[in-house]
């Protein structure tokens, strides 16, 4: 095992980054402690991937700061970069080798490569190294490229969109081998998927972002209790506006209303259903209700 | 052992103590009873282990389970089965409550529900 000074895997500090005048992430202060699993959503174009690309120090933030282990992720030292492992959305695999030549070439450039590792996911994911990449299809191409990142056994993996082209049956093999790396407590793994029922699975954290900017950070848990939808009934007509603080949505028709909330944690239920006269329902919401009435 | 859905708007690490408990409470999880290892149930259900860690330490915490240095979680001595009826029935409160609701929602009458009841518990027991 790596030996690790610090808790703290990967953190950002107000970082931004703007593209042609378009501000593609703005003020993002998150962190990553070891042991996480981390999930991150947020709709197409919302900035995942340019996140994940700037974090990594692929492209230089054009504001605030972010660190690996420590380090300016712009200057990461080679001993860091080989404690990180990347699967991009876009596989840069060589069509024309096989992927166990593929594999052979990535090996060389680490020490210490797991080909035990390799080799056994290999059969279990059920991926043809024999073949030709270009006759792959798309679901063994996303498979082989997670084993040229897990091969050096990195403490921080990061993928993104890891699972689109898996059947669900590849995917649940996939998440189980996220929690039996992570298992130990000791590595970290942080992920963008639109498969939101993967994430709140296996993920213990979530991130969040809309438009750019890190809406949520923090324990799945946390925000199941956090975001909710009450049902409000009352005998007397309702006002326009019920008023209830942190109201991402509302919607009311006469004597009834549906209204989504954030915070409800913190809130008195029995006092909002004082001060309105009516009873309250409140629903619990799932990860994909929790995303889409923060996203309305 | 446990029923664990992770798309619910209950959180997984609640959904755990909450069975625990009614199983506790019924009896059907004896006192000295091991609980499976967390490693276990977290690879079970494919969930962060830390999720079913938390609802370990919590129901600790709360004197239901116990763990003593090195060995297994184990349902505490001290739990006895809750005899009486009332304890019991104070458990499934929460999903009666969920229930009479619904059925209001349905403009149904209590002697239709009550009896849907009794028709779905003896078909379990045929």
């Amino acid at each position: 095992m790596n030996d690790s000074r610090t808790d703290s895997v990967l953190s950002t500090q107000h970082l931004g980054k703007t593209i042609g005048g378009r501000a593609i992430l703005s003020d993002i202060s998150v962190s990553l402690d070891r042991g996480d699993v981390v999930g991150v959503i947020g709709k197409n174009g919302a900035g995942k991937t340019t996140l994940l690309e700037t974090v990594l120090g692929f492209s230089p933030a054009t504001a605030g700061s972010s660190q690996i282990y420590g380090h300016d992720s712009f200057m990461l030292p080679a001993a860091v970069k080989s404690r990180v492992g990347f699967v991009p959305q876009q596989d840069d695999l060589m069509g024309m080798l096989t992927g166990k030549q593929q594999l052979g070439l990535v090996a060389a450039l680490y020490g210490g490569w797991d080909s035990g590792l390799i080799d056994r996911l290999a059969g279990e994911w059920e991926v043809p190294l024999q073949q030709r990449i270009a006759t792959l299809s798309g679901g063994e191409r996303q498979k082989l490229s997670t084993l040229l990142a897990l091969g050096h056994r990195p403490d921080l993996l990061v993928l993104d969109e890891p699972v689109s082209s898996l059947d669900p049956i590849a995917r649940r093999r996939f998440l189980q081998q996220i929690l039996e790396y992570t298992a130990d407590q000791q590595r970290t793994v942080l992920f963008s998927s639109h498969i939101v029922s993967d994430l709140e699975r296996v993920a213990n954290r979530i991130w969040i972002i809309r438009d750019g900017q890190m809406i949520w950070q923090g324990d799945l848990d946390a925000l199941k209790e956090s975001v909710v939808r009450l049902h409000v009934r009352a005998s007397q007509p309702l006002p326009a506006s019920l008023d209830i603080p942190h109201t991402l949505f509302e919607q009311v028709t006469g004597t009834s209303a549906v209204v989504a909330v954030s915070h409800w944690e913190q809130s008195d239920p029995a006092a909002v259903s004082r001060r309105l006269n009516a009873d309250i329902e409140v629903e619990a919401l799932g990860l994909e209700d929790i995303f889409l009435e923060l996203n309305r | 052992m446990f029923i664990l859905k992770p798309e619910l708007g209950i959180p997984i690490y609640r959904q755990l103590i909450d069975q625990v408990r009614r199983m506790v409470a019924s009896g059907q999880l004896a006192p000295g009873t091991v609980l499976p290892s967390v490693r276990e149930l977290a690879d079970a259900h494919t969930v962060h282990p830390m999720t079913i860690s938390k609802a370990y330490s919590q129901l600790e915490a709360e004197g239901l389970l116990e763990r003593n240095r090195g060995k297994p979680m184990t349902v505490a001595s001290s739990q006895k089965p809750q005899a009486g009826i009332a304890p019991r029935l104070k458990q499934i409160e929460p999903q009666v409550e969920q229930l009479v609701l619904a059925s209001r929602q349905l403009d149904l009458r209590e002697k239709d529900v009550t009896g849907l009841i009794k028709r779905k518990w003896e078909q379990d027991h045929e």
